[in-house]
């Protein structure tokens, strides 16, 4: 069934199909966009008068130090992880599945850096000396200190979100040509300049695939160093719960867990949004929601193992802290997060399931949902109940903390929106490569069938003679 | 030229023995026999160091800055007791205190997890906080097992009513929103007597005694000793020797009935502050 | 004064029709010389125009591989000189000066970036790109049709053209510039 399903679409339909996804959106898209610029602008109100007024607002306190923002930072970051990370090693496996999906999934992974970005800034005590982290000389002589892991993290994500957005960009030049071959007034100057002379010419196209499989090989162990260095944060520190070995695995594996959710949200979407039923096949879908699987498991497998060394080392913080997470103030966080990330996923056993769009699509929300609150139970119990008991203290995220939260949503979403508007998200060069290919290996079949018939016939012939 | 000083840097810096060479290394010890949670040393602490009086609705909120704090704890480490704890909320006998700031660690956990390296290490052993240089990114405080290091999470200065701001003191600044600080062992003031010293004409001895931190003044009951660990004849460095705690070493190999101990030794964070522990008759 | 290219740019239905006119041109060139270049435009990529075209030459991956050394080597001295620097400030007592653990991480890191920098600057070197856009482009060719671009000499454009249509040229163009 694989190699019948996409060989007969025709080109100029690819062409016209993805194009037809640019023109002038509807008004649900201005709906959304508006709601979405509006719970920025909330987040930015929220920022103003937490910069007026300080941190405290946000509620965070001693032994609080780290709340919302760092969680969502990690949650951002981790979301990025699936779409660059995924489309690289289906790329040098050569998964050709890989090709209709591949460049929404890197655009989310761009602009879920650009917002997970914005979480560090909000969340420094004094904004307006940001640049003190970064290396440069100054007359007071004094450099970053880069045995922070803080330090790696700028140098992780700075690396990260350069390479993911060229790899983005290269990835789409030949589908930038197309555009500006299509198209009219504003469009042909922004395309004409974006896709750089691009003419298909067998040079461009030898130096193309070249330059985008080295990328890919450069951003395959990046994606997981980055998240290992993020988890660094934690894994660095000596707080009980935060200090442990297996946490860079473990991060990894949630990050590419929630950002394959995050991918099977945004499919199903844009496929009812944009009519990509021809593109976006049940097929497919099947196919992420089988490593979604795959991921969870291995996510499932790490935080088990979590739980398992802190028992087995009888150490007594870590102890006080992991029977906190599951009976204290955060139990109910725990227990949703593992009911939406442990038990849930494994609905996806069922292929019934794995091929109901609208079934994949809130089970991905849920999955998402319980992987945020994976990272809010990373950050919070464990310094809720940390050596000091005289220090224990609760406290939920007060209403600046969450404005930003949801501000950073519509933060991403707008962008991610935006993108889909101006750019293609489907690539429209792969899918006809996809098509070519397939194409050619079902005509290849063909003739060996009437090989066959031949021979057979001759034999007949040979036996009747 | 250049070269030749770094190399003589390096050298000198990358021995193991580097603070032995060092003619002071600050220490405390606190006998919590003595100790009676008046809390006399927070009060002095508030009025030395400028802190500012955040309070109750801040307090509440866990924004106090009190640098020096007594904790309260009612259960007994050993022992059983007398009394059913249960029945009554808080037991006859009171609570167990124990005054808690920076423990000034060799090892400081919050020091290395600095991005723009606001807290490090100085020679006399103190781990300091350099506030025009902190961003306020509260790793510090995450890293730090006491929790003894305090956010600037408004700018308190502001709240400060008119007459008052003529007692703050004006050895050291008054700290706005958005960094970290903590404790220092009263800094200005060892910087005053390293001063006096010189003025004297003995520069790398400080004479055992000639200052006291703001909390050791005021302690009424005299449970806090401050000194020069390095130098043999201090009251801190006899005390330390007596209740045989030492640096550079995580496990105190101890007799029984010795009564020293550093808190979290166990992390090997190796703490500056030694505390005695407080002797009680269980049965009585 | 520069001797005027003349061009002939064919566009063909599939790649196969393609692969078929570039081969008659080779035979017709063995014969009678009649080709100084050809160049295949293509709306997909297919890796077995090098054997059509003959080989290029892009040594793309020796830019990635110097540049990630550079980059190692770029990070390194970085996060050393700078923590050489913090130390005569700010001794950390018996540490080592250049904590290499950290070191590592920071290393790592540039080697990515740098390589991915200099693979990007390669690919713009043999790409030919940014460019014009030719003027005998078609927009055919990024849809579903593959281009022939033949340079000549004006001579033999009619033996040329010929072997064009007959392997199903769907336009011809011809370009003097």
């Amino acid at each position: 069934m694989d190699t019948h399903t996409m060989k007969d679409i025709e080109w100029a339909k690819i062409n016209k199909d993805v194009l037809n996804s640019l023109e002038k959106p509807r008004k649900t898209f201005w709906v959304v966009i508006g709601v979405c610029a509006l719970l920025v602008l909330c987040g930015a109100a929220a920022e103003a008068y937490q910069y007026q007024e300080g941190l405290g607002v946000a509620l965070m306190n001693r032994p609080h130090f780290w709340q919302l923002y760092i969680s969502n930072f990690v949650f951002w970051i981790g979301m990025s992880h699936s779409g660059t990370l995924l489309s690289a090693i289906l790329l040098l496996t050569k998964a050709d599945w890989r090709k209709p999906i591949y460049r929404f999934a890197e655009a989310m992974t761009l602009f879920s850096i650009l917002t997970a970005a914005i979480f560090p800034v909000i969340h420094l005590g004094r904004v307006w000396d940001m640049y003190w982290v970064l290396p440069y000389p100054n007359q007071r002589t004094i450099w970053p200190n880069f045995r922070s892991p803080l330090l790696w993290d700028a140098a992780a994500i700075t690396t990260y979100a350069t390479s993911s957005a060229l790899f983005l960009y290269i990835g789409m030049i030949p589908d930038l040509a197309i555009c500006r071959d299509n198209a009219k007034g504003w469009r042909k100057k922004l395309y004409t300049t974006l896709s750089l002379g691009w003419m298909g010419r067998a040079r461009e196209w030898m130096a193309f695939r070249k330059t985008y499989v080295l990328l890919a090989c450069f951003l395959v162990p990046l994606a997981v160093s980055v998240h290992s260095i993020v988890a660094s944060d934690f894994a660095m520190s000596i707080m009980p719960d935060w200090h442990i070995t297996s946490f860079p695995p473990y991060f990894v594996a949630g990050a590419l867990y929630s950002g394959c959710a995050a991918i099977i949200t945004l499919f199903v979407m844009l496929r009812y949004i944009f009519k990509f039923e021809a593109y976006m096949t049940t097929e497919i879908l099947d196919k992420t929601a089988k490593l979604t699987f795959a991921i969870a498991m291995v996510w499932n497998y790490l935080n088990l193992t979590e739980y398992a060394s802190i028992w087995y080392s009888n150490d007594m913080f870590e102890k006080e802290v992991l029977l906190e997470k599951f009976f204290g103030p955060y139990a109910l966080v725990v227990w949703v997060m593992l009911f939406c990330a442990t038990v849930a996923p494994f609905a996806m056993a069922f292929e019934k399931f794995r091929h109901n769009m609208w079934a994949m699509f809130w089970l991905s929300l849920v999955i998402q949902l319980g992987m945020w609150l994976e990272r809010f139970q990373i950050v919070s119990p464990p310094l809720a109940s940390n050596h000091e008991p005289w220090t224990w203290n609760v406290v939920w995220p007060g209403a600046v903390q969450l404005t930003l939260t949801l501000a950073s949503f519509g933060w991403f979403t707008m962008l991610f929106l935006t993108f889909c508007k101006v750019f293609p998200s489907v690539s429209m060069y792969e899918v006809k490569e996809m098509v070519f290919h397939r194409r050619k290996a079902s005509s290849r079949s063909e003739m060996d069938d009437l090989q066959k018939i031949k021979e057979d016939m001759i034999k007949t012939e040979e036996g009747l003679a | 030229m250049a070269l030749k000083r770094m190399l003589e840097n390096w050298s000198r810096l990358r021995q193991r023995d580097y603070y032995e060479n060092e003619p002071y290394m600050w220490g405390m010890s606190i006998d919590l026999n003595k100790c009676i949670g008046c809390g006399a040393c927070v009060t002095a602490c508030y009025a030395e160091n400028n802190l500012p009086v955040v309070g109750k609705d801040h307090c509440s909120r866990g924004h106090s800055m009190h640098w020096m704090r007594i904790e309260r704890y009612w259960g007994e480490p050993h022992g059983d007791a007398d009394i059913d704890i249960k029945e009554s909320e808080y037991p006859e006998r009171g609570a167990h205190y124990i005054p808690m700031m920076c423990q000034q660690c060799n090892h400081a956990p919050c020091e290395p997890v600095c991005p723009v390296a606001a807290t490090y290490h100085s020679p006399d052993g103190l781990n300091t906080q350099v506030y025009n240089r902190c961003v306020g990114s509260r790793y510090c405080g995450n890293n730090c097992p006491y929790k003894v290091r305090y956010f600037n999470y408004f700018s308190f200065w502001k709240n400060l009513p008119h007459p008052l701001e003529m007692q703050l003191n004006p050895d050291l600044s008054v700290r706005d929103k958005g960094i970290m600080e903590k404790c220092t062992f009263c800094v200005q003031r060892i910087r005053d007597a390293k001063d006096k010293a010189n003025d004297e004409g003995h520069p790398h001895s400080v004479k055992d005694g000639s200052f006291m931190t703001a909390c050791q003044q005021s302690c009424p009951t005299e449970a806090i000793a401050f000194g020069n660990l390095k130098d043999a004849d201090s009251k801190v460095a006899k005390l330390w020797e007596e209740h045989q705690v030492e640096l550079n070493r995580h496990e105190q190999d101890k007799a029984e009935d010795i009564r020293g101990y550093r808190v979290l030794e166990e992390l090997n964070v190796e703490p500056c502050v030694m505390y005695l522990d407080r002797v009680r008759d269980t049965q009585a | 004064m520069r001797r005027k290219k003349h061009l002939l740019f064919a566009t063909f239905e599939d790649f196969d029709k393609a692969r078929d006119v570039v081969s008659e041109l080779k035979v017709l060139d063995l014969k009678e010389m009649v080709v100084e270049n050809i160049e295949l435009y293509s709306p997909i990529e297919h890796p077995e125009v090098e054997a059509i075209l003959g080989e290029f030459h892009q040594p793309i991956q020796r830019f990635t591989f110097f540049g990630a050394i550079t980059g190692a080597v770029c990070a390194f001295l970085l996060t050393a000189a700078a923590a050489q620097a913090m130390f005569t400030v700010q001794p950390q007592g018996g540490k080592a000066v250049i904590p290499l653990p950290m070191d590592i991480v920071i290393v790592y890191e540039g080697a990515i970036l740098f390589g991915v920098l200099s693979t990007l600057a390669a690919f713009f070197i043999y790409s030919g790109m940014p460019r014009r856009l030719r003027k005998y482009y078609s927009q055919k060719v990024s849809e579903d049709q593959i281009g022939i671009e033949v340079q000549i000499l004006p001579e033999n454009k009619e033996k040329v053209r010929a072997t064009l249509d007959k392997c199903g040229a769907l336009e011809i163009r011809e370009v003097i510039q």
